[in-house]
């Protein structure tokens, strides 16, 4: 098996060899980049009662499907 | 810290600081960074295969989200349709299927390569973490229940070879493994691209059993015949043949993969293309499944209780030895595929929401949890097909159900995050993309409700069907 080389050795500290990795990224690309997460938006009362009703509709599907196993395997 | 963060710490071992004031450069960073640079230099070659050089780089996610969902269940699923309900309406509506795919995966790679964010962490970035939480759940134990299934397609393929179940499982978990251990995204996609190029033997074997064209061209005017009309077994069918084609996991593969491969906004449409592709193949590959397991059908054989096996060996007359051993094979394949994909759309998500580093060009000792999650899950799903006595096909067949009746919430928050302003610009999703959208929301919504009718008042479906039918 090939062994991987540690961080130490593999990345060259050279200014010059960060930089190609800098500019062959996006700036966001970058990991410490996308550590800043996207602010949390408001939602509406009309988004919420949509994610309510597909909550509830998912649940109530689930129990039809056990509801469909148990007279299936009865 | 809990594991549902919205914040991603970064681990002190895995960067690399150069001179203050510059950005801090990772591991990760490093071999995304090589995977984009041979992608410019193609952008910037000229020449007749200059566009085919930068395809090549640049496909990957679309394909293997395509043909990852042409997964064991799905074919087996397939599989049971073609025998039981032969080409008529089932050929146009698979096609249909994956034209609702492509619609939505478009948009997870637009969100991808806009935000280079995974689905699950603008979930929770932009929604919060209660209504995260529940897209989370419902992604894990989807997923969970799904990688048990490619285990049981993996187990009854390499049954037909008289293999063991628990040696077929401990192959199949050493492949995954083996893929997985490369420590490149770049290296683990082709790895999984070339397995997953198998998927396409059914159509060759759809062309050995010498198909009646006039029958295949007639159903995609007429989409008949649906024998038996509408009734529970024949809903069940329709909800798992949409559940073949889309469900949860792909929403958060594709993206995840997306945004790992470092596509960026001038790569969206490549990303089409690779997601219309893997979306042709796909369809080709499961129209040949019905294809070449309709003649069961025609010949009124019953395969309610059918495994891979026992499908190959009914079919070995008609196709030969050769065909049924890569009939077999093919199931394998599709296992296996799937099982990487799916178990590396888990490990995605854990990562995003547990503010862990989440990439597959994480070495062993930065991605501890990222790998940990992605062999726990596919351990554990393995362990499950052991167990004797499981009924494995009903389980195939709902779990695909249960992806149907998964997909209106989570394409949802899809649909709002394509079309959210503030983190997509000007890459929103069109109207056109709006309205097709809806409608599959709306298709999925209605199937959904006529199983639980079908269910729950059988005779009120009948009367439906009867009303429709005058």
């Amino acid at each position: 098996m090939i062994r991987k080389p540690a961080l130490s050795e593999e990345l060259d500290s050279s200014s010059a060899a960060n930089q190609s990795v800098l500019d062959s990224l996006e700036p966001d690309q970058l990991v410490a980049t996308r550590a800043r997460p996207f602010p949390r938006r408001k939602l509406k009362r009309s988004e919420i009662v949509l994610f309510w009703a597909l909550r509830l509709y998912l649940l109530f599907m689930i129990a039809v499907v056990i509801y469909q196993l148990w007279i299936s395997n009865r | 810290m809990s594991i549902f963060s919205s914040k991603r710490p970064r681990s002190p071992t895995e960067t690399v600081g150069i001179d203050a004031g510059e950005p801090l450069i990772t591991h990760e960073d490093v071999q995304r960074g090589r995977d984009r640079q041979r992608v410019l230099a193609a952008r910037a070659q000229r020449g007749p295969f200059a566009g085919f050089r930068l395809l090549w780089l640049l496909l990957g996610p679309g394909i293997l989200v395509m043909l990852g969902e042409n997964d064991g269940p799905s074919m087996l699923s397939y599989a049971a349709t073609g025998a039981r309900y032969g080409i008529g309406f089932f050929l146009p509506f698979i096609v249909l299927t994956f034209v609702m795919a492509t619609v939505i995966q478009e948009m997870t790679v637009r969100i991808g390569a806009a935000t280079h964010c995974g689905h699950a962490e603008l979930i929770f970035a932009r929604f919060g973490p209660f209504w995260g939480r529940f897209s989370t759940i419902d992604l894990a134990i989807g997923n969970f229940l799904t990688l048990i299934t490619e285990f049981v397609a993996i187990r009854a393929g390499l049954g037909f070879f008289g293999i063991r179940p628990w040696v077929a499982v401990s192959c199949a978990v050493m492949i995954l493994y083996f893929a997985i251990l490369t420590h490149r995204y770049w290296t683990w996609e082709r790895i999984t691209l070339a397995i997953a190029a198998f998927n396409l033997v059914f159509i060759p074997l759809a062309l050995i059993g010498g198909p009646d064209w006039n029958s295949v061209g007639r159903s995609f005017i007429s989409w008949r015949p649906l024998p038996g009309g509408l009734t529970n077994d024949t809903l069940l069918i329709i909800v798992a043949n949409i559940g073949a084609t889309v469900t949860p996991w792909m929403l958060f593969f594709q993206q995840s993969a997306t945004v790992d491969k470092g596509l960026t906004r001038g790569d969206i449409r490549f990303g089409r293309i690779d997601t219309a592709l893997g979306a042709t193949l796909a369809a080709a590959s499961a129209l040949g499944m019905i294809v070449v397991t309709a003649p069961l059908f025609a010949l009124h054989m019953s395969t309610q209780n059918f495994e891979a096996a026992e499908f190959a060996q009914a079919l070995q007359p008609l196709i030969g030895r050769c065909g049924a051993v890569l009939f077999s094979l093919g199931i394998v394949e599709a296992g296996i595929v799937a099982a990487i994909t799916i178990s590396a759309s888990s490990a995605y998500a854990f990562g995003e929401v547990a503010g862990k580093p989440h990439s597959l060009n994480l070495s062993m000792r930065e991605g501890r949890s990222f790998y940990s999650v992605l062999f726990l899950s596919v351990a554990a799903a393995a362990a499950v097909v052991l167990i004797p006595g499981l009924p494995l096909v009903r389980v195939v067949l709902i779990v695909n159900v249960v992806a149907t009746l998964a997909m209106p919430p989570a394409l949802v928050f899809l649909y709002m995050l394509a079309n959210d302003k503030e983190i997509m610009g000007d890459l929103v999703s069109p109207r056109w993309a709006n309205i097709l959208a809806s409608a599959v929301v709306v298709l999925l919504t209605t199937a959904g409700l006529l199983f639980g009718i079908s269910v729950l008042a059988p005779r009120v479906l009948t009367a439906l069907a009867e009303h429709t039918a005058h």
